[in-house]
Order: structure tokens, then sequence, then C-alpha cells
């Protein structure tokens, strides 16, 4: 009967949305972590990111996460991981938040926390274990000795999950034989391609610690960003504490979100707000962004952030102070620096214009220009 | 843009009346399925901003939040929230138009993402004494032999395949007669055109079809559609290879279970065993429409009886010149195949054919769509057309979506569709009578932001719409 | 005073309109609303299924199908 009637032929079936990863770097620099314990202790910190975490696995059935742990000496994975040993360790918790604690996968389980979603719940297991145990190795000798952060190894490791998940994605969703022992969330993809159908993938940096501990590792810092730049991942900042410089150049380049909290007790509904729409739900909102983006680099020879330097006009290297035999330290080359420092000569200005009329006539109307320093 | 809700069960939950919502959002495995399922982008992103506040939040606050390209989307959204009675318009301490989100789903999706959950609606792990446990591959192997043994019965190819007879109980029989995919004629089973749409989608859509004539028809022997509901989104929450309890359940669920072990849908040793396996047909509910690659589809789509030697996904390999090669030799896929081409030879393990105008018109006149036709060939195209594909699509810059199969196939086989739509019909209402200009333009611009606008003509004054509820609450309230 | 009236909206293209409408002027029970363009009108709803199948047989009759004898 409806062969003429064309209303029919139309219905688009459910649109098939790519799922998104999610990447969370959370800084658990305990010098930081300690200066901000009275408004928001680490554990209720991290209990607020694995709700949103699951509020991010709740979006789509086959969006990923992962969280790494930028600490004082490394960075670390905290989910996923892929032993297990670290589970059988004592199940006691940092802060004792019970729907947290892992659980071993024996049968009489309390019905409080065996009654959550699974993936859920492995996500909380595994990242509660392993910072866990990351606090537990830390010990104060390694605290005493730096209070910056590992946050340019953390980038690298997230970027290089995203590549390679971003890869198994590409190579099911091109239609290469998938084991069917697969994870669903690799095998389960849109077949049908549109151009933006690929795995979305963005990173969440969670930071409590100040640039000055990080100015040493501005250049791989500067080369993540870069990476993420060109694979069009953005750098969500999320910064609780301190000020970190190359943070907000990081979500600038990216395009990506950059809020310093003003109520850190809040995270929650920041995380939920600002930071939960994925790349194509941004295009539908007007999202945080920051208008006046620090863009001081550090300089390459003393890690020192600098307001005005001196750049090799080969390799573009950052100096704070003028290279005493003018041979740049990065890439080598022999630079002129013509005579630097050497004291320009400075003409006196003539006086006020105003004086000039009173006094005579025989001014001329144009003042010479302000003298500048000879070649 | 936004994409468009499953039409089916969304449209089924829509019809359902406000009080089974507050009774199916108590369970947060409910809430997390109709959210994760039922909702556009966008819409997800506005319950989760304001799950966890505590005031509502002002309208004018989330306005500002849309960009102003994108008011049809948020409309969109909001209709489509407001439907599914997920937020409600209430107003804040100071007279303010506010939305919030209401409260068995608030509630609920707050437990569910924090675990605070006392109700057991994700299930109980069962304990199986080691060794006996049921493997991912047999649970795939069983949901495939079942599901394909149902969609053989609709095709009428059970009795004459190679392949092992599944029997189908009367209940799977009796369901697919009730929802109009299959009719007893002269004792013989013959399917209808609603069939035929149906065995050319995608297992998702067509295991989400099935739940709910099941729900349809258990609501019509009494059986409360709240329970059964229930149950069909708590199975979607399971996890794939384990077992769960059964002692929990109550009696209907239990009997629900039977009927939909008969599908392949759950899969338990005998209907007394103490447990269930749900396979990956209820654990891949929630997903986005495709299932498409998984393992079942690829078992289902290539050499029957035999999916672990092939675990691929396509078989269909087209040519630019509507030539097809099919390399199965399964009766079912055979049957589907022949529904829209001009089969040509028959080999062991492959068959060749032709899409030509008059195979895809006895198509079209069989009730079945060009989309349909293109998206079971794109959903089973041969690995070799996919790996053509992306190595072209890479290439191509310009932003044309690459599509897997040749684009003239795929545009001659919609326009030999379009040779027969002569029309468009659409049902709804036409406002009309304006008496000025003004005033008609006001809640036709209202009609058209929330995406009900299907026709307008400002020199009669006169607009059409598809649904005219919020439209006339609309100027009512500008009286 | 604004009104609402329910219909079926049709959209075709031109010489089906004209069929249409000259369904109607046998006994005026089609239309609701001509709507003056040459492609869309408003049917009520009780006709839809009535008018769908009478055009099925009348333009199945009347259009010209090219003969297909393209075997290989």
């Amino acid at each position: 009967m409806n062969t003429i009637d064309a209303t029919e032929h139309y219905e688009t079936s459910a649109h098939d949305r790519p799922p998104s990863l999610l990447t969370i770097i959370v800084d658990t620099n305990p010098h930081a972590w300690a200066l901000l314990n009275p408004t928001l202790p680490l554990s209720t910190a991290i209990a607020n990111i694995l709700v949103f975490l699951n509020a991010h696995l709740a979006c789509n059935y086959a969006n990923e996460v992962a969280v790494v742990a930028s600490h004082t000496h490394k960075a670390t994975w905290l989910y996923p991981v892929e032993s297990t040993t670290t589970r059988n360790s004592s199940s006691k918790d940092i802060d004792g938040d019970i729907t947290m604690r892992p659980q071993a996968p024996s049968p009489p389980a309390p019905s409080t926390s065996i009654n959550k979603y699974r993936p859920f719940r492995i996500v909380e297991e595994q990242v509660s274990s392993n910072l866990h145990a990351l606090m537990t190795s830390t010990t104060p000798e390694s605290l005493s000795t730096t209070t910056s952060t590992m946050m340019a190894g953390a980038l690298t490791l997230a970027l290089s999950h995203i590549n390679r998940r971003t890869i198994a994605w590409n190579e099911a969703h091109g239609g290469d034989i998938t084991n069917p022992n697969d994870p669903p969330n690799s095998s389960s993809n849109n077949t049908r391609g549109t151009p933006e159908s690929t795995l979305q993938s963005r990173i969440l940096i969670l930071s409590v610690s100040s640039s000055t501990g990080s100015a040493h590792q501005y250049i791989p810092i500067m080369n993540s960003i870069f990476a993420c730049q060109r694979l069009h991942i953005p750098i969500d900042v999320c910064k609780l504490s301190g000020d970190a410089v190359f943070l907000q150049q990081a979500s600038d380049a990216t395009k990506g979100i950059y809020m310093a909290l003003e109520e850190p007790r809040g995270l929650l509904q920041y995380l939920m707000m600002g930071f939960l729409p994925d790349q194509r739900s941004r295009r539908h909102l007007v999202l945080p962004t920051r208008v006046d983006v620090d863009f001081r680099a550090a300089c390459f020879c003393h890690r020192r952030v600098v307001d005005v330097g001196f750049v090799c006009s080969i390799c573009l290297s950052i100096f704070c102070e003028p290279l005493g035999d003018g041979v740049c330290l990065t890439c080598g080359s022999r630079l002129d620096m013509g005579d630097y420092g050497a004291k320009p000569a400075v003409v006196a200005r003539k006086k006020k214009k105003k004086k000039v009329k009173a006094n005579g006539p025989s001014a001329t109307g144009t003042p010479t220009p302000t003298p500048t320093p000879g070649p | 843009m936004a994409a468009a809700p499953s039409s089916r069960p969304f449209e089924y939950l829509e019809s359902l009346p406000g009080t089974v919502f507050f009774k199916l959002y108590q369970q947060p495995s409910t809430a997390l399925a109709i959210f994760r399922r039922m909702l556009p982008d966008l819409a997800k992103c506005f319950v989760m901003a304001l799950l966890y506040l505590k005031q509502p939040l002002p309208a004018a606050d989330l306005e500002v939040w849309v960009q102003s390209e994108s008011l049809k989307e948020r409309d969109n959204a909001l209709s489509i929230l407001g439907r599914l009675h997920i937020l409600s318009n209430t107003v804040t301490a100071d007279n303010v138009r506010a939305y919030m989100v209401t409260d068995p789903f608030a509630t609920s999706l707050r437990n569910a993402l924090t675990g605070a959950d006392q109700t057991q609606s994700f299930g109980v792990l069962s304990h199986v004494p080691s060794g006996s446990e049921v493997s991912i591959a047999g649970l795939d192997e069983y949901a495939r032999r079942q599901w394909e043994g149902v969609l053989g019965y609709m095709v009428g190819t059970g009795g004459l395949g190679t392949q092992r007879e599944v029997t189908l109980s009367k209940g799977v029989k009796e369901l697919l007669q009730a929802g109009h995919l299959v009719e007893i004629r002269d004792r013989r089973v013959e399917i209808t055109q609603d069939g035929f749409a149906f065995v050319l989608q995608d297992v998702s859509t067509q295991v989400w079809h099935i739940l709910i004539l099941y729900v349809e028809s258990a609501t019509a022997i009494g059986m409360d559609s709240v329970e059964v509901l229930s149950f069909v989104f708590l199975l979607s929450s399971l996890e794939l290879g384990k077992s769960y309890e059964k002692n929990h359940l109550t009696s209907k669920q239990l009997r629900m279970l039977t009927d939909l072990a008969d599908f392949g849908i759950v899969y338990q040793e005998s209907p007394d065993a103490p447990r269930f396996y749900p396979t990956r047909l209820a654990t891949t509910l929630t997903s986005d429409s495709s299932a498409l690659s998984n393992p079942i589809l690829g078992a289902l789509s290539g050499p029957t009886g035999d999916p672990s030697s092939k675990a691929g996904t396509g078989f269909i390999i087209i040519e630019t010149n509507y030539r097809v090669y099919a390399y199965t030799s399964s009766p079912l896929q055979i049957s589907l195949i022949a529904l829209f081409t001009t089969l040509k030879y028959r080999f062991p393990n492959l068959i060749t054919g032709k899409i030509t105008r008059q195979s895809v018109r006895r198509a079209v006149e069989m009730g079945i769509t060009a989309d349909q036709i293109i998206s079971y060939l794109s959903t089973h195209a041969h690995p070799q057309m996919r790996k053509h594909n992306v190595s072209r699509s890479t290439s191509n810059q310009a932003g044309i979506p690459p599509s897997v199969l040749p684009p003239t196939v795929v545009d001659q086989i919609r326009l030999w569709q379009l040779e027969r739509d002569r029309l468009k019909a659409t049902s709804g209402f036409l406002f009309k009578d304006f008496v000025s200009l003004a005033e008609y333009e006001a809640p036709c611009r209202y009609a058209e932001e929330i995406g009900v606008l299907a026709w307008k003509s400002d020199q009669k004054r006169m607009f059409f719409v598809t649904r005219h509820e919020q439209v006339a609450a609309f100027l009512r309230s500008r009286k | 005073m604004p009104r609402a009236v329910r219909g079926v909206l049709i959209e075709c293209d031109p010489s089906v309109k004209a069929i249409i409408l000259k369904y109607d002027q046998e006994r005026h029970d089609y239309i609701v609303e001509d709507l003056d363009d040459d492609r869309h009108l408003v049917i009520k709803e009780s006709q839809l299924a009535n008018l769908k199948a009478r055009l099925t047989k009348e333009l199945d009759d009347k259009v010209m199908q090219p003969d297909e004898s393209e075997s290989e």
C-alpha cells in the first residue's frame, strides 16, 4: 500500500556515533594536594573524578576512559592496567570509601558494591587500587627531593595510548577480521564511514602543581602539545590550584577548555558541565575559554619562565640571556650577535613643541624621530 | 546534527503514561539504559550538567549555554527530554522559569553512577563452580543459532537448509504473528511486508523490535509493563560471559527469561537451572545501532555452522556494474539477497547476481526501502571492499562521506525507489486563520525551532505541524 | 482567531496533485485545504489509504514503464 508514499522510505536509522576516548591525567603531586587538603582532599577529588568517568562511560556504550597519574617522580597508569597483581594487595582504601574498595572476584561480595554496572566497577577498582599502590610506594625521602610533577611523561603516556586505541579502532573499522574475544568497544563500531567517524579522543588534565616546578619540562610538554594539535586532540585543563603557564597554552593551542576553579569543592559540577561534552556536542555549546592566555615560554638554558628573551634565528630556541660565544646551545649555529650590549647612542629629545613655539618661530614643524641605535 | 533517537523503542516509550515512567525510573539500570540509548548527544550533556545541581537551572542560563546556531538541536533535545519525562519545567525561588531533572530519574541515575544502588537492578552475579562456565564463544554460538533460527523461520528456509534445525517454541511463533511479521496462510508461514523490512535491519534494531513486541504482548495478557521493561533494561546492563543468579527474580521475570532464551537473548542450561547468562544480543542493547561487526552478526552472515573458521564480517562484493558476488551458502542469506537482486549462478560457496531496476522495484513493492537494501549491503560488505574504501577515503579530503559501496550503485538504488515515490504524506495539523502577519509569525517560528514545522506559507498565513500540543500551548501562553 | 485542523500534508509533484484534485472534484471528499502552490495540499486522514491505493493503480496503468530487457 505504501509503495507510492515516500514518507516511510526516508526514516533515518539511528545514526551511529563514533565513541570517544577520554584520557584523564590526574596530578597526584602530594605537595600540592597537602596544600589543597582543607578545601578538597584527594580522596574526595578522586571520588568526584570516578563519578565523572562513569558519566562519560554512560554516554555511549563504546566510550572508553583511561587514567594516568602524574606523580612526583614518574607518570603511571591508573587505568587500564594489564596485570592484576595489584588486586591481591591489601584492599584497604586510602580514603576508606567503601564503594571504591577493590573487589577480588570472589563470590560472596557485599551487595552494595556488587550491584553496580560492571564497567563502572572495573574502572573504580583499578583506579583506586593502583592509586593506593602508587601512594604507598611513595616514600618521604623521594618527596623531599622534588616538588614538581611529571606532566610531560603523563602527556606522552596519554598520547601513546590514544594512538594505540585509534589504530585498533581503525583496524576494526576498516573491516579487518576481529578477534571475537576482543572487548566489545573495539569491535562494535560502525562501518559506514563518515569523515568524522574515527575514535574521538581528548585529554583532561587535572592540575594542582604550580608552573615553576614544571619549567624544566618545557620542551617535552610543548612537543606533546604540538602533537595533540596535529592530531586534533583537545587538551582540557581543570586547574584546582596554582597556575600552570604551559597548560594554558596547551588548551589554547589545541582548542581545549581551560578552567581555573574558584571553588574546588564544586569539582564534580565543573566536570559535569564543562568537561563532559565531547567534541561533537561542543560544537553546539558555548564553552568557557580563557581570553588572556599566558604565552610565556621557558628558556632552554636555565628553564626560567621569561617574558622577553633571545631567540635563535635558526632553530627558534629561546634563551634568557645572550649567549656568551654566540653559538646556539640547541642547534650549534654560530649567531652573529652584532654589537649587542653596546649602549645605543641616545640623542636627547628636543624640547617640547609648545616651548619651542613660545620661544620663537625658528623651530621646524616636525620633531626629529626618536633616535635608533646604529647597526 | 543531533541524531534521531532510535525510533521504535523511543516511540513505544513515549506512548506510555507518566505514571509508568515514574515506576520505571525507580530502577537505576533503567535510568542508565534510557539515558544512554534514547537521548541525543546534547540532551545527554543537559542531563549530566543538571544532575548534580541542587537548584533548578534557570531556562535563560541553559539557553545561553547553547550556541545560537544550534537552537534547533537544543529544542529537539529539550523536547525529547520532556517527552521521556526526564526534564521538567519549574520555577526557581525568585519565580524564574527553570529546568530540573525529574526525581526518580535523577536519583536513579546518580545511584547508577555512584553505585549506591540497593535494588539489585544490575543483576546479581552467580558463583559458578569452575569448569562448568559457559564460554563467550559458546554463548555467541547459541545466540547466533537461535536468532538465525527465528529469521530462517520467517523467511521460510528452515526446512530446506542444511543447518541444524532450531526448534522454535510456540511462544516465538505467536509473537512473530502478533507483530504482523509473518502470517499463517493454509498452515504455511508467509512473511509480511513488515517482516521483509525486519529481516533486512541490523541485529540490534531487530532485537529491540522483538523486545518491544514482547512487551506489548506481555501487557496484553496482563503482565505489568513496568516489570517487563525493567527486566529488559536490566538485561542490557549485564556483562557478557558472566552468569547471574535467578533466585531474586519474580515469577514473571523467570517466565520472561524462558521466553527470551528461545530468541537467543539469554542462555540457561535448562529452565530450572539456578542461573542464566546474557548473550551478546542482550549486552549490546544499549549500544548505538551497530552491533555491526560483532561476532554474532559476522557469524550470521558468514558461512553457517562454522563461525570460528571465519569470524570476519562481510561476504558481499558489489561492483560498479551492479553485479553482486556473495560468498555464502546460508539459505537465509541467499533468500535475503534474492529479495532485491536477480540471482544468476549458484556455486557451493558463492552466489552471483545483479541488482537491476526490476529487482529493486520488486523489493520496493514488497515494502523494502532503498535505505534498507543499502544498509544491508554495506553491513555485509566484504572486508576487501572496506579496505578499498579506507584507502580511498584517506585520499579524499573533500568531506564527502566515503561509502563502502560504489556510489553509483547506491545512488541508482535510491533513484529506482524514487521512481515509485510520487507523494510524501505527513499527518499533523494545519494552523490557519491568523488575523495578522505578526500573529502568524511568532508561532510559526516557534514551531520551526522545536522542529515540528512541516510546511508554511507566509502569504497565506498558514503552517503545518506534525505535533500541535506545544504550538497550541505557545499560542495560549501569548494571549 | 487561529484554528488548527487535523489532516495529512501531501507533498507531491504537480502532475500527481492534478490527479488528486480531479478525484476530489467527484465528491469533494478528499481535500481539507488546497495550499495553492502546485506541490502541497492537506487531505483528510481517513482518506489517505484510499487515495494511495487509487493513485498506485492509476499510475501503474497510465505511466509508461521503460521495458527492461537487458539480459546477460
